[in-house]
């Protein structure tokens, strides 16, 4: 059987595609020199390719060399200018981590009916091509354990399911981030239709970085079904569901996370880890719903939390009232934890604002309105309230130490009511009755645990916006906070801010997705940070972003597959270890009574 | 006046109600048709309560009989115009009115639910639709506004509230109602066409172009889309673009007269004949 040849030249990307046969399309990839296209090399090159493939008897589409020039020149002559296509990921001006697993282009195209997707790189390498018909998004796996009435399947936005997606295979992307550190490729996507004519084209540039994240990454992996228990009381979750919560670690350069902690009797909430990877803390609900215990562990491969681990911010046994460690943040050498506890005389719900609903989205408003910062001493078994954070006429919350332990950083604002007198009750997330709770950002020493003034942080307070859930890296220039209208957590238009941590200009970064950015931490070399957001689901994924040494942040790199497309990713944070630096993580402290492990004397906070 | 609680802001709907209050209880339209089923009629011996009536109204609403839950939420809301439930009750009577096909007598009612606390997404919809329609458009674009404020991801309150304002010729309110980072390549096609329009007003050509580019990439199908999008292009002078848009608008929908008469103009101003 006879085999039409035809070359078709593309300019831009110094690309020949052959064609054989009309409708089957078989492409080649050379590297021409720019505008010099003779016709009879093209189909030589062409010919030689189909001799490859073993189309031994072929013939010219048109008889002659004129006939091989108009379908030559019919591409990059065409009568139409190419329409663009939405490239919606990655973004241009991605940098990705060296490693980290392939990603999902993902591209919206009116046009086209099959794509071809070229990557050329600014060292020269030789540019890659792959072709697509154009698969499209898909929802991943769901968890069969958390479906529920109180929830939603995942399912795919307006965006999502117009989108066309290609996934380039482990050696394909090894080759493009091999060849795209330093010096941007270039991913170009065309989309034809109509027998292979061109429709459609868009660009963007990526670059992979030099800097490893070289740190896992611990996160809480939650389901979102929210429950309305007797009287009509809704929690995040119910009793019984409570063991679905996992907790996990995730190395970039895997294609799955590894679950270090699940089936937990009881709640468990905010993680944090010392700097030095060495001292892992977590609030764990003791007996009786005691929200008052928190776990500090050494941090190892196999970790076991036993009551003998147990901080009891509650000694009194007055279980639900103010012995509430809230954002407990260990210290960088892991000898002191630092949190946020509200006065003796006041019950939990007098100090923080919470909200739960049903609508599984946005389910919870939680924040403190009243509470001071204390330093609990390992060594000691103390707790004490910082001075220049412990003034009862402010809430001090969110404290962070710097990487050298001798400042923290904290949101305050005036304290207040939780609930004024009168308040209408919230039915949604930034409803207008919530109440209203703006945070700044101040800095105060640490001074030994003597404290010293706070000082408003300029570019981070009185700015009418709420300024909260600061973290500084680990170089100690840069502080990256959240802003936004009302309160903090989990708020649908979070945005993430990074400024000199002295102060200055905030910089409102690139990384922001479109829906709730928040939760983020540091790797340990600073270079990277890990966000959550709702951009592409309502079940929280997250996300990472570059950070170079002028604190200029990339387009969110998403972190894939960390949980199942029904369940949320929650509180991520990096862990200076080796990428399986823990294994599984035992819990015995439930039933067993939590030990009063702060002194009489330490009793109150003063 | 009903009562303490349960005021009457609308002349029009003290009217209506009083009509069928005055009517006489149980002031039933067409007897037969509102009869209560045998399961209920106990309840209807002697002196029925107002709770009565609303479970009456209830179970004419799940018949999908308007008509007849109409008259047993206004019985109701007559017998005990201070029951727990009021604003509740005032909405079942609302939205009876509007499915009824009766906008006009479902806003005051549905207005004055809003007023007594009542609290659900569908309230603001179905007013704000009600709204619309009586070509009360100010005062439905704040419905849609309270709607989204509850579900910002509302994507039908986002299409009327933007249509709405286009009517009003608020581009500038239009763009910003359009233009914020959740809806981020999230628009759906009426609302691709309405930020696109919103430019094109303000003379943002560009802008109107890019808008209506990704709308066409997310909906590829939407000949509205595609042929407002060429007539941009064309003003831009891009008209080799709007040909290539038009080209493929006509492939995909070829009985499109529109589309194929900007094509041939797109041609003809091109100097590419027919």
């Amino acid at each position: 059987m006879a085999t039409w040849i035809e070359p078709i030249v593309f300019e831009r990307t110094s690309r020949v595609d052959c064609r054989f046969n009309g409708g089957t399309v078989f492409t080649d990839f050379r590297a021409l020199p720019r505008g010099k296209f003779k016709p009879l090399a093209l189909f030589t090159l062409c010919a030689g390719f189909a001799l490859s493939l073993g189309l031994l008897a072929m013939q010219l589409r048109t008889s002659g060399l004129h006939g091989l020039l108009a379908p030559v020149y019919a591409a990059q002559d065409a009568p139409r200018t190419l329409s663009p296509i939405s490239f919606d990921y990655p973004e241009d001006g991605s940098i990705f981590p060296p490693g980290i697993t392939p990603p999902m282009f993902i591209w919206r195209d009116a046009a086209g009916t099959s794509w071809s997707i070229d990557i050329t790189f600014a060292g020269g390498a030789a540019p890659i091509h792959a072709t697509s018909k154009g698969e499209r998004m898909h929802i991943g796996a769901i968890d069969p354990d958390t479906v529920a009435d109180s929830n939603s399947p995942p399912k795919l936005t307006l965006q999502q399911a117009a989108s066309w997606t290609w996934t380039p295979d482990a050696a394909t992307w090894a080759a493009i981030q091999g060849h795209s550190v330093d010096q941007p490729a270039t991913v170009v996507i065309t989309g034809y239709r109509d027998g292979g004519v061109a429709f459609s084209r868009s660009q963007i540039q990526m670059t992979t970085s030099r800097d490893p994240v070289s740190a896992p990454i611990f996160y809480r992996d939650v389901p979102l079904m929210p429950s309305a228990g007797v009287n009509g009381v809704v929690s995040p979750l119910a009793p019984t569901a409570i063991h679905l919560i996992h907790w996990r670690l995730r190395d970039i350069t895997k294609p799955e996370s590894h679950t270090v902690l699940k089936d937990m009797p009881t709640c468990a909430n905010c993680h944090s880890f010392s700097a030095d990877g060495k001292t892992f803390g977590m609030d764990i609900d003791g007996p009786a719903n005691d929200k008052g215990l928190y776990a500090v562990v050494p941090v190892q491969k196999h970790m076991t939390i036993q009551s003998k681990d147990m901080v009891h911010w509650n000694p009194t046994g007055d279980i639900g009232k103010t012995r509430v460690g809230f954002m407990s943040q260990v210290s960088p050498d892991g000898r002191y934890v630092l949190s946020t506890f509200a006065g003796p005389s006041l019950k939990l719900l007098e100090s923080y604002y919470v909200t739960n609903f049903m609508d599984y989205r946005f389910l919870q408003v939680f924040f403190p309105t009243r509470g001071v910062l204390a330093w609990y001493d390992r060594s000691t078994g103390q707790r004490t309230p910082l001075p220049g954070a412990d003034d009862p006429k402010y809430v001090q919350t969110d404290g962070v130490w710097s990487p050298d332990g001798k400042y923290i950083v904290f949101a305050r604002a005036e304290a207040r009511d939780p609930r004024p007198p009168g308040q209408g009750k919230a039915t949604h997330a930034l409803d207008a009755n919530e109440t209203q709770i703006q945070y700044d950002l101040y800095r105060v020493p640490f001074n030994d645990g003597k404290g010293g003034v706070a000082e408003p942080i300029v570019g981070a307070s009185h700015n009418g916006m709420s300024n909260n859930f600061p973290k500084i890296s680990p170089d100690g220039r840069w502080l990256v906070f959240v802003q936004c209208k009302n309160g903090q957590l989990m708020r649908p238009d979070s945005q993430l801010y990074i400024l000199p941590v002295e102060g200055g200009t905030p910089r409102r970064m690139r990384a922001n997705t479109r829906l709730m950015n928040s939760w983020h931490s540091f790797s340990p070399n600073g270079y990277w940070l890990v966000f959550s957001s709702k951009a592409r689901s309502p079940y929280t994924q997250m996300y990472l972003t570059h950070i170079d040494a002028d604190g200029n942040d990339s387009p969110a790199i998403l972190i894939d597959n960390a949980t199942a497309a029904n369940r949320a990713v929650n509180i991520p944070e990096f862990v200076n270890i080796p990428a399986d630096g823990i294994d599984d993580i035992q819990v015995h402290v439930a039933d067993e009574p939590a030990i009063d492990a702060v002194p009489k004397a330490a009793n109150g906070s003063k | 006046m009903i009562g303490s609680r349960f005021s009457l802001r609308s002349s029009r709907w003290a009217l209506m109600l009083g009509s069928l209050l005055f009517a006489g209880l149980p002031m039933m339209r067409g007897q037969a048709a509102c009869t209560p089923p045998d399961e209920m009629k106990a309840r209807f011996q002697g002196k029925p309560d107002a709770a009565a009536y609303t479970d009456l109204g209830v179970w004419f609403a799940d018949q999908k009989n308007y008509a007849c839950a109409t008259d047993a939420f206004a019985t109701s809301l007559q017998l005990d115009p201070n029951q727990k439930d009021l604003a509740h009750v005032a909405f079942m009577l609302g939205v009876s009115l509007y499915f009824q096909g009766d906008a006009k007598e479902a806003i005051p009612a549905l207005q004055e639910a809003e007023q007594l606390g009542y609290k659900d997404n569908k309230l603001h919809i179905i007013l704000a639709t009600a709204l619309d329609g009586e070509h009360s458009t100010k005062e439905a674009e704040d419905e849609w506004r309270a709607a989204l404020d509850v579900d910002p991801e509302l994507s039908t309150a986002l299409d009327a509230l933007s249509s709405d304002l286009l009517l009003e010729k608020d581009f500038k309110d239009a763009i910003a109602a359009l233009e914020v980072p959740r809806l981020l390549g999230q628009r759906t096609a009426r609302q691709s066409l309405n930020l696109g329009a919103a430019y094109a007003s303000t003379g943002q050509l560009e802008k109107a172009a890019a808008a209506l580019r990704d709308g066409l990439n997310t909906t590829p199908d939407s000949a509205a889309i595609a042929n407002q999008l060429a007539r941009v292009l064309v003003e831009l002078n891009r008209k080799d673009e709007a040909v290539t848009v038009l080209q493929l608008a006509v492939t995909q929908h070829p009985d499109d007269a529109e589309a194929k008469a900007n094509l041939a103009k797109a041609r003809d101003s091109l100097g590419l004949g027919k």
